[in-house]
């Protein structure tokens, strides 16, 4: 499939890594008998992924694995069957925690952004092999197409880059160029900088992308930035649900129990080969959100999410069979 | 089995400073339902947006002259003569100095003058630069925006608290005008939820006027915007402002019986208080409440009275047709009967308001969305010329309001509403309004709208009681006095109605945008002002005629008005306005003179901006007014045109974005007249600097 050519794309950021530890990975071919979900602390969407994560093990009718939960929060220390286990880490503090068990044991990262997994495997010299994730991050090309099916007539679509984000310029650049979209950024190197150059950039373009960064979107920040967006008019595509319930227009997004259905489907995979974990991967599964008020505030017909989400997919599938077209 | 540390050691990992709360985490949801506008296309009445960029690229530097640029608007420059000398506004006809059929907010404020009913544009505590847009209801818009949202509504938004951090400094030069103004915008702690953001701005301003017209002003201005959030579901906004100046007041020429050319004071302040607060996901309440006060300090001796009076009687002899002789034994004996030369006039007026407004949004359904809300006011006159009372007046005024959206589907959409007023003029009335919204296609909307409105009477039309009493020789007990009296209002007034019908399009053709707008308006009880016979004490002799306000009789008015934006290039753009508007009535006797000619037959105005590049801009800008006949102060012009240009060059030094500005109004100095044939408009030239840093 296409797709996989532009997810390898996108996760060139990693290749350098995969490079490098794929190589030296260590062949021990340990099966694991269970899975340990370590989390920090129970919040909903930890306690959504265990009960999904759970149910989709039983759909796959799969009797193997046992399920054991670990919350940091409640002791200081924890215990894994290090050997025999897969440790699925919710949120960037567990995958840090887990990182720290001894390099054979299995990790699977979840709820951790993309950035954040490159350092911690960076800085815990793990191995890809036996320490995976599955990340945060909606590619560029999925977040870039859903602007495309939303307003078709868009061509000029703005974003903000901070000092965590920027190196994603040339990447954006290259995927919006696919998508016969023009990429127009701004940086911002300080907070005062932040709304003069975004209003400098909703001047110049048909629609925003939001690029997870601290240094830009915050929930402190949410405020200003989706209030001068609307004041210019101009919709402003999120990164989350949470951000089109705020007031984004929309967003491509994976829910808890997308993340769940995926992240059981590499347990049960890797289950009897456990040092030959995938390599980190962008959420399989997505959503579309919308919010349909804004959408009516700002005049822009739009259809529903499910709507949307089918017409993504024909658009992905349509330039697979170009793509395929031209090879032949 | 082993025992492994939790994160500690390697806390300093985090160098990217993400987490999944960042991807996850709940954003305070900020585009609430109340925040979010319908768009023009849902909007039950015509819309029109003056926004940031116009109002830069026009070059306008007087907030009121911003609305040539809105179609089916009049704007006459420093018209009456009489306790304002301001702009006076009109839409659709009804042009007069003290023209008081429109609602005029600030940020939500109510800034009419209970006493008139109209504006004082220049005692506004704002500047044309802290303004982030004009919405402009095009007819009558009482269920949303209440009381006197008669023939439209102007609604002006202030540049959010949170907008700008730094400071700025704007420098205006021109002929006849000198402005300046500081502002500073901040945060007061860093814990960004818990910021306190706000803006503090001081100007300084002072205009000669027209020429040969006594209309100067001198303005200070200084005004506060705090926002304060609680927590995600609460915010607090502040705002404080204070103006104070002098005004030039009198026309030797036009009102030569009491007033003299004088200066005045003035002073006005307010303070708001607003609370938003999120109920729930599809649901906000609002409370707002302020108080604002405008005050002129206006005790002055009056004009020779016995030089007057000689003249008066001389004039009025020789027209009856009396010999010279005997009519300046009249003057002179008239004269001689005056105790005094002068007598004191008090024209303090103070006029306070007192506003409470609850308001309610949220969506009922995914496709009914929902407004109500009530509202208390009271406000107090004290204006004894005017009103002939040392005592202050109070106005109450009770509403409630409601409306709703409903979407019947992708292509239909209804708005309904009404509000029901109570007040102490004019008791209960109901103003109701519907619209059908239907898109043709997916960039073509057509409305079918119906609304109606009241207009309460205002004190000049319900109080006017002046009564200057001029003492008479030889000194008896009781003293015996001519009275000098303009009005006796007895009030009990109907109030002015108006029932809109409207046809509106909104499309988009290529490049083209296209508002256009067909109205078929009916305006009932227009108050006309006639002749009124008083009896008075044996000891008063009366010297004229008083006047009196009454319910006269009705006008229709029907026309077509178009706004048009084209975008010639990425970097040219064309905005067009044209109105006719067409005044008739059965029984124009019954109406006050020249109503129907109080709107110019024909409108038209334009603004082309173009951007050199990154650093020049320009702008051109046509005005062409067809002639009109405004009521009261004002008198028949011609149709007059006018021309304004406009330049910019942005540059950065050091730390500092600046801006360099011309304007020229009236480029080719036409000398056309505005409004009256004492106002002629001539040239003037503007340089306007502008620093942020």
């Amino acid at each position: 499939m296409n797709c996989y050519k532009d997810k390898n794309k996108w996760l060139k950021v990693l290749a350098h890594v995969v490079l490098i530890f794929s190589l030296s990975a260590t062949k021990f071919a340990n099966a694991y008998t269970g899975v340990t979900i370590l989390m920090s602390s129970q919040t909903p969407a930890n306690t959504q992924f265990v009960d999904n994560f759970k149910v989709n093990l039983a759909y796959s009718k799969n009797n193997g694995l046992k399920v054991n939960v670990v919350v940091m929060q409640e002791s200081d220390k924890f215990e894994v069957a290090e050997n025999s286990e897969l440790v699925i880490a919710l949120g960037v503090k567990a995958l840090e925690a887990a990182s720290m068990l001894k390099h054979t044991t299995p990790v699977l990262g979840i709820y951790t952004p993309l950035p954040v997994f490159n350092q911690i495997l960076a800085i815990s010299k793990r191995e890809l092999g036996n320490f995976s994730a599955i990340v945060l991050d909606q590619p560029f090309w999925r977040q870039l197409t859903l602007i495309k099916t939303v307003l078709p007539e868009a061509k000029k679509v703005g974003v903000l880059l901070g000092s965590a984000s920027s190196q994603y310029l040339d990447l954006l650049r290259d995927e919006a160029d696919q998508l016969g979209l023009t990429l127009i950024d701004e940086n911002v190197n300080n907070d005062t900088e932040l709304i003069p150059n975004l209003k400098k950039l909703l001047e110049s373009s048909e629609a925003m992308l939001a690029i997870p960064d601290r240094s830009i979107y915050s929930r402190e920040t949410a405020e200003s930035i989706l209030l001068t967006s609307y004041r210019h008019q101009k919709p402003m595509f999120g990164y989350s649900q949470s951000y089109v319930k705020a007031g984004a227009l929309a967003s491509v997004y994976s829910s808890t129990k997308q993340i769940a259905k995926q992240a059981a489907e590499i347990a049960i995979k890797s289950q009897t080969a456990s040092n030959q974990l995938p390599s980190p991967q962008i959420p399989k599964y997505f959503s579309v959100a919308v919010n349909l008020q804004v959408a009516r505030s700002l005049n822009i017909a739009i259809a529903d999410e499910d709507a949307i989400y089918k017409k993504m997919l024909t658009l992905e599938n349509s330039e697979i069979v170009e793509n395929e077209e031209k090879k032949h | 089995m082993l025992n492994a540390c939790t994160a500690h050691a390697i806390d300093g990992i985090s160098i990217q400073n993400l987490s999944e709360d960042d991807y996850i985490g709940d954003v305070p949801k900020v585009l609430t339902v109340s925040r979010l506008a319908q768009s023009k296309e849902d909007s039950p009445s015509a819309v029109t947006i003056i926004d940031r960029k116009t109002i830069r690229a026009s070059g306008i530097v007087d907030i009121p002259e911003l609305l040539r640029l809105v179609p089916g608007f009049y704007v006459g420059k420093n018209a009456g003569f009489i306790y304002n000398s301001n702009h006076a506004v009109s839409y659709h006809g009804m042009t007069s100095a003290y023209t008081g059929a429109m609602q005029v907010l600030i940020n939500g404020r109510s800034v009419y003058s209970p006493l008139y009913g109209g504006v004082q544009w220049s005692e506004l505590p704002i500047t044309v630069d802290g303004i982030d847009r004009i919405e402009i209801t095009r007819g009558p818009n009482a269920a949303s925006y209440g009381a006197n949202s008669f023939l439209g509504v102007i609604s002006i938004i202030t540049k959010d608290a949170k907008d700008l951090t730094g400071s700025s400094v704007r420098l205006t030069h021109g002929n006849g005008r000198n402005e300046a103004l500081y502002r500073y915008s901040g945060n007061l702690n860093n814990d960004a939820l818990n910021d306190v953001n706000f803006r503090v701005s001081v100007g300084y301003r002072e205009d000669n006027g027209l020429d040969n017209r006594n209309d100067y002003k001198r303005t200070n201005i200084l005004n506060f915007q705090a926002d304060k959030r609680i927590d995600a579901n609460n915010e607090f906004n502040i705002e404080l402002g204070l103006t104070n100046g002098d005004r030039a007041d009198g026309e030797a020429a036009k009102d030569f019986v009491l007033f003299v050319p004088r200066m005045r004071d003035i002073s006005s302040n307010y303070q708001l208080i607003r609370w938003r607060h999120n109920v729930s996901e599809d649901s906000d309440f609002s409370l707002q409440a302020y108080h604002s006060s405008n005050n002129t300090d206006d005790n002055f001796t009056s004009t020779n009275l016995r030089a007057n009076a000689r003249r008066l009687t001389l004039e009025r002899a020789l027209r009856r047709g009396t010999s010279l002789a005997t009519a300046q034994a009249q003057a002179n004996a008239f004269a001689a009967s005056l105790r005094d030369d002068q007598i004191s006039l008090n024209n303090d007026i103070q006029l306070d308001r007192y506003d409470i407004e609850a308001q309610h949004t949220f969506s009922a359904a995914n496709n009914l969305r929902i407004v109500w809300g009530g509202n208390l006011r009271l406000d107090t006159t004290y204006a004894p010329y005017w009103l002939g009372t040392e005592n202050t007046d109070h106005f109450n005024l009770q509403r409630v309001f409601g409306h709703a959206e409903w979407r019947l589907n992708d292509q239909f959409l209804v708005n309904m509403g009404s509000m029901v007023e109570h007040n102490s003029f004019s008791g209960t009335d109901i103003s109701p309004r519907a619209s059908f919204n239907m898109k043709l296609a997916p960039k073509h909307t057509v409305r079918f709208g119906v609304s109606s409105a009241t207009r309460t009477p205002n004190y000049i039309e319900e109080k006017y009681n002046d009564a200057t009493y001029i003492p008479r020789r030889p000194i008896t007990n009781p003293p015996r006095s001519y009275l000098f009296k303009r009005y006796a209002d007895s009030g009990n007034l109907t109030p002015e109605r108006i029932l809109s019908k409207e046809i509106g399009y909104l499309g988009q053709i290529g490049n083209f945008n296209i508002d256009a707008r067909l109205f078929d308006d009916d305006i009932r009880n227009i108050l006309i002002s006639k002749d009124v016979t008083i009896s008075v004490p044996p000891n008063i002799v009366s010297l004229n005629i008083p006047k009196t306000y009454i319910n006269g009789g009705s006008a229709k008015v029907r026309g077509f008005e178009t706004q048009v934006k084209f975008q010639l290039l990425n970097t040219t753009q064309l905005m067009a306005n044209f109105s006719h508007v067409d005044i008739s009535s059965d029984n124009a006797l019954a109406l006050p003179n020249g109503f129907t000619k109080s709107a110019p037959r024909n409108t038209f105005s334009a603004l082309i901006t173009h951007q050199f590049d990154h650093n020049w801009d320009a702008s051109y800008a046509y005005y062409q007014t067809g002639s009109v006949e405004a009521l009261g102060d004002g008198q028949p012009v011609a149709l007059n045109r006018r021309q304004d240009v406009w330049i910019a060059r942005k540059f950065n030094l050091n730390r500092v974005n600046a801006e360099l500005s011309m304007a020229v109004e009236n480029l080719f100095d036409e000398n056309y007249q505005e409004f009256a044939l004492y106002n002629t408009v001539g040239r003037r030239a503007l340089v306007n600097l502008n620093l942020n840093f």
